[in-house]
């Protein structure tokens, strides 16, 4: 082959391929489910960023009406934009300032969880044996933990701090996405295109990284994204159950001091609802941006 | 003989991330009663949407533009969708590509039997069972199978058992998809070879969907050869194979060679067919095809009949004795 | 001229599941795909192995390639023992010996662009960064990609299905081998552009002195691209000679009916009933004596209780039936 006369090819002539922003871009403005999950996730990170200087009010401070009285529960107002709890707080610097425990669990969690269960899938579906039968095994046994029960416990034992509830997350919510990659790590195993690197001499981790571990990225963003609600949630439960972190201020806390103090009863509605709104939002989104993924990272073979 | 299927302009598109896409281009298509039709083309020519849309079981992205597809008289387009399900089966039936999609994999072969019989066609049980013994008898399967699960069964026998299926209440017109590609050589000569007795002793009418002439020049009497959603050439088998005329029907047969020939060289078609989101102006093979001429660029050829019974959609269809030759050779092909 | 490939006796047989009395009596049953065959290879050789899908013509083709280990009997490359190549030893073979899919759609990376995956055996063994552009275009073009450049950049589904089994063939050919398995080549191709690979194919062929080794159910592909021609059944080789003489002159039943079952574009073709009847069975119960007698019409005692050894029947044409024999 070496025989062969070769004109010089201009690197600058060459016509690129569109690269991963380019798509992004263009992917996103064709499918607005991923466009919306990702203005949502957008929205509250900046809030989040900028909370300090959003919130008119330290959230735990307790406030006074200019006659010396508790401001308590008073109803939104401009000075108050979502009003006040029975307490005399502020709910709203609350709301913007709980974002931040919120979104670090949910987007841990999801780092956590996609890693481990890519990792775990990718070894157990690629090497097989007694390796899979191992990690398939005690990814049953988790599976078969009682959700809400067995992260109390933990806590209860760890103390209730946000990265142990990350952890006690990952390790409960692994399994799912371990268990879903493996199967399609086992599927992407008997394509040609594996069989092609082996006989181009690959070596099994090469194989193993370069040509599978990106065709599983899709599902590991969902079940992700999953993870996102799950821990959200989760924090959220503790808090409202009362095993959360007394001293952080979180969405969860807010819903479990406005039940605590009977807000549902006076109808003060603008203290639970808008946390209740971003905790479904901020899940929402995940769910709509995996939903949105897989076509980005999966360019179809045409209609065959 | 009358004419059983006789399809008018029948035009289907696709839906395809917001753009129609039309698979299917004012096709013409008659089969006579008690005659076999091959209708040959290559992959995404638009037979297998042509062949659904005839079935009425379209998927839920495409629909029929326009034209008339009348099974003995009656257009079948004007009937609502419920009516057309009845007629599934009884009247048109269908033999799809894998016979695996066919078969249910939980049911035995009898009771799948028993619900085409019975339930579409009114049948008491045991005079379901006797017509399915028949019916294996006749595609060449021994009844005994009637018990067996769909994985017992080879990918010939499941074949069979698709095409006793499909014959089960005496339609009119069965269909089938490519009913031999998924099948090894012998396998798939004895499941023509059924075919074809089938068509001698029963005067089965049916429409062979298939990309390979020779299963055609096989089986079939008649033969239609699609390209990029049109019939370009439609005649009796003999006359097409033996005198083609539309340039792309010369290019097949010059891409399928005969075992029992010597062949020097293969003579591709260079490109490929085009994106029907986007066809090019003019006749749709005129950027593959060597012989074309300024005007197949600019309008597109109708269909003229070149013989009783044989029309070519070319404008240089009174020079095909010449064209033929210079078919032929493989130089005219390559560029 | 010297072997290239050697075989003698090669065996590759997998487990089957068992039944539960299997279990009880301790038996493990297996399925030999690939039945003590003999193979003789030689440099430039164009050799075509013919079955229906059971016949294991696939698993022929992974052995050779070292994809898949052997059961028992021997496999050599250039003299050296397959199964007990490692290291440099087996990038050097990695190198020599390439494969063409069957799937041009299956068969590339559909996240890659062309110029990663023809890169990519030259990445793996180890060739520096700097020779990857000018190897890689120079692949392209030898393929019949004149203007390398229009590939490099795109997806493969962005291309036709002639034009990835190109890229197949210059990812296979862009390290330089001596010895190609192609696996159904052009099975899954449209009609018109089978044509155009198979006559690249044969080019190639002549052009690089390539040894092929051309896996297909298809006796008509065959004949065009190998000089030589084996037929396989349930695991053993039953008939192998030059092509042509196969083709005109088949002396197993098998083969007989393998190319009577061909349908030919003629509507003059002759319609008789086949010799042989039903279907391949499994090669994990394989009947004993000659494993086609069953399918048989002239089959006789002998065929039941003897397997029949390949015997020549014609010069460098040999077949294994006791019809010759007798």
């Amino acid at each position: 082959m070496a025989s062969i006369e070769l004109p010089h090819i201009a690197a600058a002539a060459r016509p690129r391929a569109p690269g991963l922003f380019a798509r992004l871009a263009r992917h996103l403005a064709k499918n607005p489910s991923a466009l919306i999950g990702v203005s949502i996730y957008l929205v509250f990170v900046l809030v989040a960023a900028l909370a300090g200087s959003i919130a008119p009010y330290d959230p735990i401070e307790i406030l006074f009406t200019e006659d010396g009285q508790l401001a308590a529960s008073l109803p939104p107002s401009a000075a108050h934009l979502l009003g006040t709890t029975n307490l005399g707080r502020d709910v709203f610097s609350q709301l913007v300032l709980g974002a931040r425990p919120s979104l670090f669990v949910g987007l841990t969690a999801a780092v956590a969880v996609a890693t481990i269960g890519s990792a775990v899938g990718l070894v157990a579906g690629y090497l097989g044996g007694w390796v899979d039968r191992a990690l398939m095994r005690l990814a049953d046994l988790v599976l078969g933990l009682p959700f809400l029960p067995f992260v109390i416990v933990l806590v209860a034992l760890i103390g209730p701090s946000l990265q142990n509830i990350v952890l006690t997350v990952a390790i409960l919510l692994w399994p799912n996405a371990a268990r879903v990659i493996r199967s399609q790590v086992l599927t992407l195993s008997q394509r040609q295109f594996i069989e092609a690197a082996r006989v181009t001499g690959a070596g099994e981790w090469r194989i193993m990284l370069v040509h599978i571990a990106p065709n599983i990225v899709p599902l590991a963003f969902l079940y992700g994204s999953i993870a996102v609600g799950w821990a959200i949630l989760t924090q959220a439960s503790l808090s409202f159950l009362g095993f959360g972190a007394t001293d952080t201020i979180s969405w969860g806390t807010m819903l479990q001091d406005a039940y605590a103090s009977q807000a549902l009863d006076r109808e003060q509605f603008s203290w639970f609802v808008p946390p209740g709104i971003c905790l479904v939002l901020v899940v929402l989104a995940g769910f709509l941006i995996s939903r949105g993924y897989e076509e980005l990272l999966f360019p179809k073979l045409g209609e065959g | 003989m009358g004419t059983l299927l006789e399809v008018k302009g029948l035009s289907v598109s696709y839906r395809r991330g917001g753009v129609a896409v039309r698979a299917v281009d004012a096709v013409d298509l008659d089969v006579p009663a008690g005659a076999m039709l091959g209708l040959v083309g290559e992959s995404g020519c638009g037979k297998s949407t042509l062949a659904r849309a005839l079935m009425g079981v379209l998927p839920g992205n495409a629909s029929i533009d326009g034209g008339r597809v009348a099974l003995d008289g009656e257009d079948l387009t004007e009937l609502t969708p419920a009516k057309r399900r009845q007629r599934l089966w009884r009247e048109l039936s269908f033999v799809p590509q894998t016979s695996m999609n066919a078969l249910d994999p939980v049911y035995r072969l009898r009771d799948q039997m028993r619900e085409v019989l019975c339930e579409r066609g009114g049948l008491p049980t045991k005079a379901a069972d006797e017509r399915a013994v028949a019916l294996f008898r006749s595609v060449g399967l021994d009844p005994v199978r009637l018990t067996d699960f769909p994985h017992q069964f080879s990918g010939g026998m499941r074949q069979r058992a698709a095409i006793a299926m499909a014959l089960a209440l005496n339609p009119k017109l069965v269909i089938a998809d490519e009913p031999v590609t998924a099948l090894d050589v012998i396998v798939q000569r004895q499941v023509l070879d059924t075919i074809r007795r089938l068509g001698r002793d029963l005067g089965l009418s049916a429409i062979i969907v298939t990309h390979d002439i020779s299963v055609v020049t096989y089986l079939c009497g008649l033969t239609a050869v699609m390209y990029a959603g049109r019939i370009v050439e439609q005649g009796t088998t003999e006359a097409l194979t033996r005198r083609p005329t539309h340039p792309y029907t010369m290019g097949l047969m010059n891409a399928s060679p005969d075992l029992h020939e010597p062949v020097e060289t293969l003579v591709p078609i260079e490109g490929a067919p085009p994106d029907l989101a986007d066809p090019p102006k003019g006749c749709r093979f005129a950027p593959r095809c060597p012989l074309a001429l300024a005007a197949c660029r600019e309008s597109d050829p109708p269909p003229v009949v070149v013989e009783p019974g044989h029309s070519a959609a070319c404008f240089r269809a009174a020079e095909a004795g010449a064209l033929r030759e210079a078919a032929r050779k493989a130089s005219t092909w390559t560029r | 001229m010297d072997p290239l490939i050697e075989a003698f006796g090669l065996t590759k047989a997998f487990p089957v599941s068992r039944t539960w009395r299997q279990m009880l009596r301790a038996e493990r049953p297996r399925l030999k795909a690939v039945d003590g065959i003999d193979l003789t290879i030689r440099r430039g050789d164009s050799i075509g192995l013919v079955g229906e899908s059971g016949s294991g013509k696939t698993t022929v083709g992974r052995l050779l390639l070292k994809l898949t280990s052997i059961t028992s009997g021997q496999l050599t490359y250039r003299g050296d023992h397959l199964d007990r190549m490692k290291g440099a030893r087996l990038r050097g073979f990695r190198q020599q010996a390439q494969l063409v899919f069957q799937n041009p759609f299956d068969a590339l990376n559909p996240r890659f662009n062309i110029r990663r995956i023809v890169a990519e055996p030259l990445v793996n063994l180890g060739v520096p960064r700097a020779e990857h552009e000018t190897r890689t275009a120079d692949s392209l073009r030898l393929v019949g990609l004149a203007e390398p450049q229009r590939y490099l950049d795109r997806l493969p589904h962005q291309l036709s299905g002639g034009q990835l089994q190109r890229i197949v063939l210059a990812r296979a050919l862009v390290v330089g081998p001596e010895f190609l398995v192609a696996d159904e080549p052009v099975s899954m191709l449209d009609v018109s552009v089978r044509a155009g690979i198979l006559n690249l194919m044969r080019d190639l062929k002549e052009r690089l002195s390539l040894t092929s080794f051309t896996i297909s159910h298809d006796l008509t592909l065959v004949r065009y691209i190998c000089s030589r021609t084996l037929v396989m059944y349930l695991g053993r080789i039953i008939e192998q000679g030059p092509t042509e003489e196969i083709i005109a002159r088949p002396a197993h039943p098998y083969t007989k009916a393998l190319i009577a079952a061909v349908p030919r574009p003629d509507v003059d073709q002759p319609r008789d009933a086949l010799p042989i009847s039903g279907a391949i069975g499994s090669a994990a119960t394989p009947p004993s004596g000659c494993r086609l007698r069953h399918r048989c019409p002239y089959a006789f005692a002998r065929c039941a209780s003897e397997e029949p050894p390949l015997i020549e029947v014609a010069p460098g044409h040999t077949a294994a039936c006791h019809l010759h024999i007798a």
